[in-house]
């Protein structure tokens, strides 16, 4: 191999180096959106509420009214609590017999309910609320407003963060891209006026370095795939129901997608660029 | 094949040649002769297009420079072949390949005619054995008759020739004008910008000559 073939083919190991270090980019970003919704599920995972139940409720109606809120379209969970269970729960915490103290359990029975991901919204718990409130054996309807906002606006302001980083992100990938593809297309901008000055048409100069363009696009996603694959394998088992294997096809779609498109069409752009600039600019040009 | 009336050629704003006629039929063998920074190389470049005519008329080929529009440049520049005065051979794909682009660039697909036209081509220049090389691994001499090998190949109207002799030994640049005279007797339009004056005794032709910004008959 001669001196200048080495050259040449170490500038294009860099490009797909770089087009690949910018597509893993992209392939994490697209991991971490994939997989936000079940992060938020998560941290929604403890909003729930408990339903006090009034002194003189019979066991069966009890029973009833478990199995009621445990198939309830919003509920995840329902559990009964005995009131029993409810003060030695409620001794542990405190460590003081206050049962001893007031001479009775002052505690209710109650059932405590777990909510599904999708119902954790303030105005949805409001909404499930006047729906138990009518039943006659409930005395109470309770929640923790202030955890239930702070989960949820913390959610929000997470996704929002998400989104403009993944914006802000898709932009420098785009230019990053577009100039290491630039950069390549660059050192044969005399070529592509040689190729003019004998007689060849935009179309036949351009489609050349598309297609080497999109090659290197091709290879770099390929590359990336590899390393986010690697990556998920690598996360999952210290992420369960978080990080999944589900979603890595759509990461790799992705990833090869961005690849094709942005180093095609910057390679179009670029050839034309140079087709268009005439030969005095050109000289000047660094 | 070429006819210039009154054109004016302005560059960055200095005109080079002012108010010119030329007139070159096909089968013609001309010079284009003048001092260094005449002005010739300039003239051949508004022939293939690269500097715009804006004043006078121009006709090439059958195409009008004066209103040619981007997309048909490259058909104009199919019907000329090039000799450049620096042999702008592309430097990343040997000889062979140099002459392909040429053809395949012009439509031409027929890998068999493409396989003839350019061994033919390469024998004419002498440069048999020498297809496989990149030019720059070529003398100079040797990459002009690239250039030339390369002008000719796609069977041009026009030759237009930037000091095609430039650097070769006067061996090899006879050789050169054979071919180009016998191309002119076969019909072709040649046109030769060149100081050479030996080379126009040897072999007469067509004198234009570029003195004090004007173009005249000698
Ligand atoms: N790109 C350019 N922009 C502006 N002026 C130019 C440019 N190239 C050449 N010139 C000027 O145009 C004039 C004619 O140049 P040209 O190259 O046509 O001369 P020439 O007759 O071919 O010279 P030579 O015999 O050295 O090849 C010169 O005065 C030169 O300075
Ligand atoms: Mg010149």
């Amino acid at each position: 191999m001669s001196n200048t073939t080495w050259r040449v083919r170490s500038a294009y190991f860099t490009s797909v180096v770089s087009i690949t270090l910018v597509l893993l980019m992209i392939g994490i970003t697209s991991l971490l959106i994939i997989n936000a919704h079940k992060l938020s599920d998560y941290a929604k995972s403890n909003i729930g509420f408990t339903v006090f139940l009034k002194e003189n409720v019979r066991p069966i109606e009890i029973d009833r009214l478990e199995k009621t809120l445990s198939i309830a379209k919003y509920s995840k969970s329902a559990k009964f609590v005995s009131k029993e269970e409810a003060s030695s729960k409620l001794i542990n915490e405190l460590g003081e017999d206050f049962i001893e103290l007031m001479g009775y359990n002052p505690l209710p029975n109650s059932i405590e309910i777990l909510l599904k991901p999708e119902y954790t919204q303030e105005d949805s718990i409001n909404s499930i609320r006047r729906e138990i409130l009518k039943n006659k054996s409930v005395d109470e309807f309770f929640y923790q407003k202030s955890l239930v906002l702070a989960i949820n606006e913390n959610v929000k302001k997470l996704s929002l963060i998400g989104i403009i980083f993944t914006i802000l992100f898709l932009f420098i990938s785009v230019a990053l891209i577009n100039n290491t593809v630039r950069l390549s297309i660059f050192s044969k901008r005399f070529l592509i006026q040689t190729a003019q000055l004998v007689g060849a048409s935009d179309k036949f100069i351009r489609k050349p370095f598309v297609i080497k363009s999109i090659i290197s696009g091709i290879l770099s996603a390929s590359f990336a795939s590899l390393a986010v694959t690697g990556i998920v394998l690598i996360l999952k088992s210290d992420f369960k129901n978080i990080i999944t294997v589900e979603g890595i096809w759509q990461i790799v779609s992705i990833t090869f997608i961005f690849g094709i498109t942005i180093t095609g069409i910057s390679g179009s752009r670029a050839v034309s660029q140079f087709l268009k600039t005439d030969s005095d600019k050109l000289q000047l040009e660094e | 094949m070429i006819n210039y009336k009154g054109v004016s050629i302005v560059r960055k704003k200095v005109t080079i040649l002012e108010n010119i006629n030329l007139s070159l039929n096909a089968g013609d063998f001309a010079y284009l002769t003048g001092n260094v920074g005449s002005g010739k190389s300039s003239l051949l470049k508004t022939i293939y297009a690269e500097i715009p005519v804006e004043t006078g008329t121009a006709k090439v080929a059958g195409y009008s420079l004066n209103d040619i529009e981007r997309n048909e440049i490259p058909y104009l520049r199919r019907k000329l072949g090039i000799i450049f005065q620096d042999y702008r051979l592309l430097n990343d794909r040997n000889i062979y390949d140099n002459l392909k682009f040429v053809l395949e660039a012009a439509e031409i697909s027929d890998r068999k005619e493409i396989r003839n036209r350019i061994s033919e081509v390469i024998s004419k220049v002498n440069l048999e054995g020498r297809e496989n090389k990149m030019p720059y691994e070529l003398s100079g001499g040797e990459q002009q008759r690239a250039g030339i090998a390369r002008a000719i190949v796609n069977n041009p109207q026009i030759i237009l020739a930037d000091e095609p002799t430039g650097n070769l030994d006067p061996d090899s640049y006879y050789s050169i004008m054979e071919i180009l005279v016998k191309l002119a007797k076969a019909g072709t339009c040649v046109l030769i910008a060149t100081h050479n004056q030996e080379l126009i005794e040897k072999y007469p032709g067509i004198n234009y000559h570029i003195e004090n910004k004007t173009l005249r008959l000698i």
